[in-house]
């Protein structure tokens, strides 16, 4: 399987961190630019390198299993890391994402530039720890890990409202969080499987399921907590407003891999663990989903001036056909998820990266001061249409099969939310156009004029160009060819699922 | 080479094209036209082998598998599919030729050819496609072609208005045909071509109005058809011999290929709908067509018409044959359709081509009222230009002609209500195509730019010849057969009185129609029509605005105030009051951390860290 002769996932986890330490210690800047781009690029690296060698057709469960005894065996608790085929998917999403947004901070020129990195650093070593772990106080631990930072770096280095967003991202994330742990810990304690071992939960609670009021309880616990870091309508506003302020590397990382937490969560924990509290819950879930997110939260997109904020609407709006994927229930409307997650991922961190390329350029975030900027930047125009392309599900991007599949199963569950969720295609056409429109085509606006007449805008660097051209990379690959994701993921599911699916639908 | 391998390269060639282009040569405009134009040229003689080779090919792989739900990549090439291939790929080498000359001098032309490739890859996708999936996929590609193509002069908001109404509007069509796609695969398990036929040879077919009708929901959108035909005028933003290629000759018309791609699914019902859209199409473009003063708009709105009469056509269903002597009932409305979709391509590319000379001629000048007397200065292009206006208004002999009295036929026999139409559209068709004709090459120059106008390089009048070649011929049995094989078995024609008929029909609808038109319109600066009855020329332009304008209305005045009312509402009360009301109910967690947190995010990372310390100590027994 490997014939690394370390642990590919423990090194992907700890050589962030070791590198922000050994930054956080006092390094110089230099070396401690120089060690930044290790500190992302091995993840990246060992995580394309577990992805080539993820095994088709698994015998047992997870690959590249290790365990580290880490004091806590008492509690049930122990460092145990793996891969399965939802998480695999995962891991490689963080690694690509984490190498660009990595990559983009490192030339970014950001004041206190080593604090910078440090603390996306330590995010990078969480976000790897959270898909690598199969101990779910691990997976939690690792997710704090990675949160912490975010605040901070919005606090210190955010753009308009830092401290109102900070603080209601904070808030919400938090609440989230906690909600989420209190969830975890009851099905540790309703378990009596005495541990934290997501395998050792599972054989527990398929050999005994709890009791369908618990499950029914525990189910909507996890489902708000995980929701409101998934931006679940009407817990969503702290998406928008935080990722508004966000520096774009947070922003990057925040919204393309960490919100991926709460659906995996969902994914991977709540739903198998609990088939028939969720089955309780669906349909709130997708009235929530269809009706908010999609459609209201659709419409909220369209009437932004603001193109961050545009961005981190469309994103909660995306989430809503994720909570659809999950209320269908089945191992295809799952796998959907799992695809779009992947895909919303990169594209949604591509986004904010030329996003904020085009704030450099026209020193405003507001669209309706922009306009024409394709004639002073077309190769920037160029990939902010692309990537608008691929948020908005055009095929031959990785979005369109994620997308594809949630609305096939779909039918299945309801022709109602069916039909919304794909009238979510025009709404999403309309908003992306229109802001690519509004930021590159036509004539100037005044405002523009004056703004390129003090800063005459350029074209893309080679260090905003570079990371732009991974995540664009992933999506096109991914985009033609399908099968490299779906594989690993639909083995997972077909194994999994099925008796989930049953347990659901009694 | 296998006419499997045959195909691939066909798919694959232009996106290596497109790929080779946009990677490395942005600013090398003309190796990128070399590349493109050599891809089309490839492609061309790939798929005229193929053709010829009289294969058929059905062949599939497994793309994506996830949670039982298959996609597969497919190539189905039947004789339906070699006739698309051939108006695609002959018809699009002409225009990259064409376009070699008209674009130039474009500061953009890397760009131009890229989008020409991948646009030529999304539709050979299309011709392709055998299963339903992967014809929606290729389907949003040519729609992202169409949107990059429009919006070539992207500094002009015209066209990147225009661009963005063209992708938005074809999304609502693709809504229901994305609906249509999921139902059909839910409804039988599959959405493969062949699946279907045999489903449907066995009986095995449920008795759906919607899943027809959600599908033409598709072709509505493509091929432009009411009430979603605002986008192609618009379109004409674009270069144009891109509204050749594209909104004119093969990508307005995949949605009638589709249509006779899914014929075993359609019912009596949806048939007829698909009639009236079509017919009603047919009717309100060429009225429209009528009040127009751009060259290029005049031709959309022929297009359009002519895309009206073709839907009409497949609407209009089936006819008994003669058959060895059985009477066997057909499918005509595929023939017809496919027939008249094939001239239309050969006349229509000419058409806007000769238009694509004018402008180029004339200084891109495109109102016909500013033109006259290019006759003697553009020869070639005034020669084929003719050819072509005779060729669509039905000249006997030409390709026009004997498609649109197939179609013309089929109505008399099927539904004579639609048979009045068409014919009155027809005379309509001669109307404003003779107008169109007589304002710009006849009587007296009446602009600068017309005066200093030229004939166009060889690299423009070839395809014109070579189209007008086609236009002439096109329309031939014995040339329809060897380019539709089985398609051409199905094309109605028309015997004994019945022929006599049609052939009086059109030959009256052919003179009226010009006749009227050379005599009323006065070569000048000012439209006759609008100064001798400014009621009707009022009327006429209203109805061609009322769509946009009621759409206009609709997303300037209801969606977005919608919109942005919800957003008001969000910023008010989701992230004002409720949620802080909410938050406040949760309790004691919810006040808790707020308690923690307000004013200071270390405090945070310094509860958090105790905590984990504290949990380390109790667990590791040190207490």
């Amino acid at each position: 399987m490997t014939a690394l002769p370390f642990d590919p996932l423990l090194l992907a986890i700890v050589s962030p961190l070791v590198v922000a330490l050994a930054i956080a210690l006092g390094l110089p800047k230099r070396l401690s630019v120089k060690l930044a781009y290790v500190g992302f690029g091995l993840p990246a690296l060992l995580a394309l390198h577990a992805w080539y060698h993820f095994p088709v057709g698994l015998g047992s469960d997870y690959a590249f299993t290790t365990n580290y005894n880490t004091g806590l065996e008492s509690m049930g608790i122990s460092l145990k890391l793996g891969l399965n085929g939802i998480s695999m998917p995962l891991f490689a999403l963080a690694g690509i994402v984490g190498l660009a947004a990595g990559l983009y901070a490192i030339q970014s020129g950001a004041e206190r530039l080593k604090i910078y990195l440090m603390l996306l650093l330590t995010m990078q070593g969480g976000l790897m720890g959270v898909f690598a772990s199969i101990d779910i106080f691990y997976f939690y631990f690792f997710h704090e890990l990675a949160l912490i930072p975010t605040f901070i770096m919005v606090g210190i280095w955010g753009g308009r409202d830092r401290n109102y967003a900070a603080m209601k991202m904070t808030i919400y994330l938090t609440l989230g969080a906690m909600l989420s742990l209190i969830g975890l810990i009851a099905i540790y304690v309703k378990s009596g499987a005495n541990s934290f071992d997501l395998i050792a939960l599972r054989e527990a609670l398929a050999a005994q399921p709890l009791a369908d009021s618990v499950q029914q309880y525990l189910f909507g616990l996890l489902l708000f907590g995980f929701g409101i870091l998934v931006s679940i309508w009407p817990l969503h506003t702290w998406a928008p407003l935080g990722y508004g302020a966000a520096p774009s590397s947070a922003a990057m990382l925040h919204a393309g891999v960490l919100k991926k937490f709460g659906l995996y969560g969902l994914i991977q924990i709540a739903v198998p663990l609990l088939p028939t509290g969720a089955s309780h819950w669906v349909t709130i879930l997708a009235i929530l989903a269809a009706f908010g997110n999609v459609l209201v939260v659709g419409l909220i997109t369209m009437a932004q001036r603001d193109l961050k904020q545009m961005v981190g609407y469309s994103s909660v709006m995306h989430m809503g056909y994720a909570f659809l994927g999950i209320a269908c229930l089945t191992s295809m409307g799952v796998g959907g998820v799992v695809i779009l997650m992947v895909a919303h991922g990169l594209s949604v961190a591509l986004l904010f990266l030329l996003s904020t390329c085009v704030h450099h350029r026209t020193q405003t975030f507001d669209m309706e001061e922009m306009g024409g900027l394709a004639q002073k930047a077309p190769v920037l125009a160029a990939l902010f249409v692309t990537a608008t392309m691929a948020g908005i599900g055009l095929p031959g991007f990785a979005n369109f099969w994620g997308e594809l599949t949630i609305f096939v199963a779909l039918w299945k569950f309801s022709t109602l939310y069916t039909a919304i969720a794909v009238a979510g295609i025009i709404i999403s056409a309309i908003y992306g156009l229109r802001a690519a429109a509004r930021v590159f085509f036509g004539s100037p606006t005044e405002a523009f004029t004056e703004v390129s007449a003090k800063h005459p805008p350029t074209d893309l660097r080679w260090g905003e160009k570079l990371p732009a051209l991974i995540l664009l990379a992933a999506l096109f690959f991914i985009g033609f060819w399908p099968k490299s994701i779906s594989e690993p993921v639909d083995g997972a599911l077909s194994r999994d699922w099925p008796a989930v699916v049953s347990t659901a639908a009694k | 080479m296998t006419p499997v391998q045959q195909a691939l390269l066909i798919l694959l060639i232009p996106l290596a094209s497109a790929a080779i282009i946009a990677l490395f040569l942005r600013r090398k405009g003309g190796i990128a036209s070399a590349v493109s134009v050599s891809a089309a040229a490839v492609i061309a003689g790939l798929s005229l082998s193929l053709i010829a080779s009289g294969e058929e090919i059905n062949k599939s792989w497994e793309w994506m598998q996830l949670g039982g739900l298959t996609i597969s990549l497919g190539i189905k090439f039947d004789d339906l599919a070699a006739l698309m291939l051939f108006v695609v790929s002959f018809v699009g080498f002409f225009i990259h030729l064409f376009s070699t000359g008209y674009m130039h001098d474009d500061k953009a032309r890397g760009r131009y050819f890229a989008g020409l490739s991948i646009f030529m890859f999304s539709m050979t996708g299309i011709v392709f496609a055998d299963n339903l999936f992967m014809m929606f996929i290729f389907w949003e590609l040519v729609g992202f072609s169409s949107y990059l193509l429009i919006n070539h002069y992207h500094e002009k908001q015209s066209a990147a208005d225009a661009s963005k109404k063209a992708f938005i509007v074809n999304r609502v069509g693709d809504f229901g045909f994305l609906l249509g796609i999921i139902l059909c695969y839910w409804t039988y398990g599959t959405v493969n071509l062949t699946d279907l036929g045999e489903i449907s040879a066995s009986g095995g077919l449920v008795y759906s109005k919607l899943i027809p009708l959600l599908l033409f929901c598709g072709a509505v959108g493509k091929s432009a058809q009411m009430p979603l035909q605002v986008w192609l005028p618009d379109a004409m933003e674009g270069p144009t011999p891109v509204s050749a290629l594209i909104h004119a000759a093969t990508m307005v018309a995949a949605g009638i290929f589709m249509l006779c791609r899914i014929e075993v699914l359609m019912v009596p019902e949806a048939l007829n709908i698909i009639m009236w859209v079509g017919t009603i199409t047919a009717l309100y473009a060429a009225l429209s067509a009528i009040v127009q003063s751009d060259i290029k708009k005049v031709l959309a709105y022929s297009t359009l018409s002519q895309l009206g009469y073709m839907v009409a056509a497949f609407g209009l269903g089936s006819l008994v044959f003669e058959h060895d002597g059985h009477d066997v009932l057909v499918f005509a409305g595929v023939g017809a359709a496919m027939f008249h979709l094939t001239t239309h391509a050969f006349f229509k590319a000419l058409l806007f081509l000769g238009s694509g000379s004018v402008i180029h001629g004339c200084h891109h000048e495109q109102d016909i009222f500013q033109m006259g007397g290019l006759r003697k200065k553009m020869p070639i292009t005034f020669i084929t230009f003719t050819i072509g206006v005779l060729a669509i208004i039905g000249l006997p002999g030409l390709a026009g002609f004997f498609s649109k009295d197939a179609i013309l036929l089929l109505a008399m026999k099927n539904n004579t209500v639609v048979f009045g139409i068409l014919v009155f559209t027809a005379i309509l068709t001669a109307f404003y195509m003779i107008r169109m004709w007589k304002l710009v090459f006849f009587g007296e120059t009446r602009s600068d730019n017309a005066a200093k106008s030229h004939e166009s390089g060889l690299s423009m009048t070839l395809p014109l010849m070579v189209l007008a070649g086609l236009a002439i011929i096109g329309g031939y049995t014995g040339i329809f057969r060897k380019l539709g094989g089985s398609i051409a078995d199905r094309v109605p024609h028309a015997h004994g009185s019945e022929h006599t008929m049609i052939l009086l029909t059109s030959i009256a609808v052919l003179i009226i129609g010009s006749i009227s038109a050379w005599v009323y319109y006065k070569p000048g600066a000012k439209d006759s029509l609008a100064q001798n009855f400014n009621g009707l020329f009022n009327g006429l332009t209203t109805l061609k605005e009322s769509f946009d304008a009621l759409y206009g209305y609709y997303v300037a005045k209801v969606q977005q105030r919608f919109a942005m009312l919800l957003n008001f509402l969000e910023q008010i009360f989701l992230a004002g009051l409720i949620i802080r009301g909410f938050s406040g109910l949760v309790g004691l967690l919810g006040l808790g951390a707020r308690a923690l947190h307000v004013g200071s995010l270390h405090a945070y990372v310094h509860w958090f860290l105790l905590g984990m310390a504290l949990l380390w100590v109790l667990t590791s027994g040190l207490f």
